[in-house]
């Protein structure tokens, strides 16, 4: 079993992971020769499934294990962060997995010219130390490679993680989900958080102050819902709803993307029959009628964990199946002509009301 | 009766107040030791492996510094202080005010020893702009102060260099790791922070920290005499410590140490301000290795063996021998707590609040790590309201509570709340390996 590459993109490898690392502290992380999948499975709340091709975090990539090569592992994603955070200011980074003590590991090289005031200078600085390497006359013209390279600063850090077989990953699948009611392309997500974790907040203090203050507000199965609405008209609705207050707000002139026929199962007439083609008859765009919303009931703290994606900055396409549960694509590229693959995909669940 | 009085600048404080910052990572309780030449600043740690002095010397730091030994004393006093007892006193945002007037003008400080007041007092008098004058008087104990020997001309091994090199690698070592090894081999430096716990358990070893080796090369170090293939051990937490203090004063950090199980000792500073810091060291010693491979070493003394006896009488930090000889330093006693820091307390939390304060619409940097995590809604104080700092469990005023029907309602809440889902493409109990 083989897995080696260097690092490219170490900023967006390392938002990616702490993006993940909010949800859960462990990632499945699937390696073959095409692609990397991440996926997280929290005991609670929501799930993420993502696809990156290879090129997006990796260079100079070599895969090799007996299944078909394919390398399954369990990784630890607060380490893999704390990992690529040292390597942020890199000149370069490689990863692969090893073996240290019996134990696997994934183990990053990074490499960093250090900032030290006494660092190298275009004029030889090796002539004024007389206890510095001398270098030999006969590799004058690397002199200036050698120098660099002996300033370099080399951190090693070695990750732990668990190397899963077929069996262990053969059971493990993806969420499926009725065809959505609506897509709409959200917000950007630094406004959708700031609002969402307010409005989530205010429910727990409401909550807190009527209940006496009492345990409920810090356990997390009874936490406050927000309530997300869209329909096939640009509109978005957020609001929380306590005993005390209703509050929401509403975004217009959001777009809702069309559904591509040679995706849809049915072809055109699949997408005349889509649930979301029924929805674009009903609704306003500016979002006054009661009718032609898809609405979803979702944790508040759990989608204060899932905005933590927005770092990221990609398009978010959000798909509401009414009553049962949002499915969030997010993009890693946000221009249509790229072909880059490289999406998450977030499954969030209803609450009922 | 003992006289001590001394005066400090603002600038002065401030580097009190980081020297306390750091002395506390080692210690609850800080002895102070005046003599003519100086006053020193001591911390030694609870298992003795550590051992931080600062020494202010009385000419060069501070602006008067009057000291009379008690008549009969060997020319030193010596007294014990809780150091955030002496935190409160010397607050960061005091001197820390980002170039403006630090509305300090000077610091007086004196011990009240006089068998006709209350006894055992250090008296802290902020003497601030506009004529106010902050009075604070500590509670300290008179206790003996054990110093650390380090014999640095047995100390073959040697290294120097600027803070900053360090300061920007040390926050790589995972918060969990609990020791660093030092190790010179092939013209690098290498610092390793590892964990010795050994993980038996298979689910717990993704929870074993990151081991992070950061490699530097010898030619970044401004002094280097040090021996090949030799594992040098100390604690990451005191490193930290150090560094992170010595980065504050942009200070060329020195280390001494001979071989693993004698002392180590880092020091830093000038003159008039001297911080020291000597340490106990593990690992193990293989002397094979030893005079062949010495590299770089001095000339001095190449041979090992006559370094140990010599060592031995003067250069005992071990834990044991000193303890032997001195009585153990007294806790303070919980009952004189000073009366000064007990309003204090809270000042750290108000400013943290400031900072978190959430934004509605509110340009915040996109590329902040915190903007993006996820809301720590416990620990978060709300921020929205009139009353923010009072109480959230007094919201509302009480009377307006009826509380049987919030309870009813919320247990109904819970009942009916049923979680509808995704639909479930597999039971939790199939997935396996990946818990």
């Amino acid at each position: 079993m083989r897995f080696k590459a260097g690092i490219q993109n170490i900023n967006t490898f390392n938002k990616f992971t702490a993006s993940l690392a909010s949800l859960s502290p462990v990632a499945w992380v699937r390696l073959d020769e095409t692609e990397v999948r991440f996926t997280v499975i929290p005991e609670q709340g929501t799930q993420v499934w993502s696809v990156l091709s290879i090129e997006t975090i990796f260079e100079q990539y070599t895969i090799q294990s007996a299944a078909d090569n394919v390398v399954n592992l369990e990784v630890p994603l607060p380490s893999l962060q704390r990992a690529l955070k040292s390597a942020l200011n890199a000149t370069s980074a490689n990863i692969r997995l090893t073996k240290k003590d019996g134990l696997p590991i994934l183990c990053l090289t990074i490499v960093s010219t250090s900032n030290a005031p006494n660092q190298f200078s275009a004029f030889g600085s090796t002539a004024s130390r007389d206890d510095g390497p001398s270098y030999d006359d006969s590799q004058i013209s690397n002199v200036t490679d050698g120098l660099s390279r002996h300033r370099e600063t080399i951190i090693t850090q070695d990750i732990p993680v668990r190397v899963m077989s077929m069996a262990n990953v053969q059971g493990i699948h993806e969420p499926r989900c009725r065809e959505p009611d609506v897509y709409i392309v959200l917000p950007p997500l630094l406004q959708l958080k700031s609002i969402s974790d307010r409005f989530t907040r205010l429910a727990m203090t409401s909550r807190a102050s009527a209940s006496g203050g009492g345990g409920t507000a810090s356990s997390s199965s009874s936490g406050p819902k927000l309530e997300m609405s869209a329909n096939m008209h640009g509109c978005l609705r957020l609001g929380i709803r306590t005993d005390a207050m209703n509050i929401s707000s509403v975004w217009t002139k959001l777009s809702n993307p069309d559904l591509d026929p040679a995706v849809v199962e049915g072809g055109d007439e699949g997408v005349l029959q889509h649930p979301s083609t029924r929805m674009k008859e009903l609704g306003d765009a500016e979002g006054r009628s009661e009718e032609g919303w898809a609405t979803v009931r979702i944790d508040g703290r759990d989608w204060g964990k899932v905005m933590s994606v927005g770092r990221l900055a990609g398009r978010v396409i959000a798909c509401f199946c009414h009553e049962h549960a949002l499915i969030l694509y997010v993009y890693l590229s946000n221009s249509d002509e790229d072909r880059d693959v490289s999406v998450l995909t977030y499954y969030v669940s209803s609450y009922s009301p | 009766m003992v006289t001590l009085d001394f005066t400090l600048t603002p600038e002065a404080s401030g580097r009190v107040h980081d020297a306390l910052t750091c002395l506390s990572r080692f210690s609850d309780s800080v002895s102070l030791e005046a003599r003519r030449e100086k006053l020193t600043l001591v911390a030694l740690n609870s298992s003795k492996s550590a051992y931080a002095a600062f020494s202010l010397d009385s000419n060069g730091f501070f602006s008067e510094y009057d000291f009379v030994p008690e008549s009969g004393a060997d020319g030193r006093f010596t007294c014990q202080i809780l150091i955030k007892a002496l935190l409160s006193v010397f607050k960061r945002r005091l001197f820390d005010t980002g170039g403006r007037e630090t509305g300090i003008e000077r610091c007086e400080v004196s011990v009240q020893d006089q068998p006709d007041q209350t006894e055992c007092r250090l008296i802290v008098k902020m003497v601030c702009s506009h004529g106010v004058t902050k009075t604070y008087k500590l509670t300290y104990e008179v206790v003996e102060v054990m110093h650390a020997l380090f014999d640095k001309h047995n100390s073959r091994n040697h290294w120097k260099i600027s803070s900053g090199t360090l300061r920007s690698n040390i926050e790589y070592f995972g918060p969990k790791t609990e020791q660093l090894d030092m190790y010179y081999d092939d013209n690098r430096m290498v610092f390793t922070s590892f964990t010795e716990k050994i993980i038996s358990h298979d689910r717990e070893v993704l929870k074993q920290p990151l081991q992070t080796a950061i490699s530097i090369p010898s030619d970044c170090f401004e002094e280097f005499r040090v021996q090949e293939k030799m594992h040098v051990t100390i604690s990451v937490k005191d490193f930290k410590a150090i560094v992170s203090h010595a980065a504050m004063k942009n200070a060329h950090i020195s280390a001494h140490y001979s071989r693993p199980t004698r002392p180590l000792q880092f020091s830093y500073g000038t003159d008039d301000y001297r911080c020291e810091f000597t340490l106990m060291t593990a690992g193990e010693y293989n002397v094979t290795a030893a005079p062949s491979v010495a590299h770089k070493v001095s000339s001095r003394s190449v041979s090992r063996n006559p370094s140990i006896p010599s060592e031995r009488p003067n250069g005992a930090t071990n834990g044991a021998t000193s303890a032997s000889q001195m009585p153990p330093p007294s806790r303070p006693n919980q009952r004189e707590k000073p009366r000064s820091f007990g309003k204090n307390g809270r000042k750290p939390v108000a400013e943290d609040a400031r900072d978190e304060s959430p934004g509605l619409f509110v340009t915040q940097d996109e590329d902040d790590e915190r903007t993006w995590q996820p809301p720590n809604f416990e620990d978060e104080e709300e921020t929205l309201g009139w009353d923010a700092s009072a109480d959230n469990d007094a919201g509302f005023h009480p009377t307006f509570r009826d509380t049987a029907t919030a309870r009813a309602a919320r247990q109904e809440a819970q009942g009916v709340e049923g979680f509808e889902g995704l639909a479930p493409t597999q039971r939790l109990s199939q997935i396996r390996g990946i818990w």
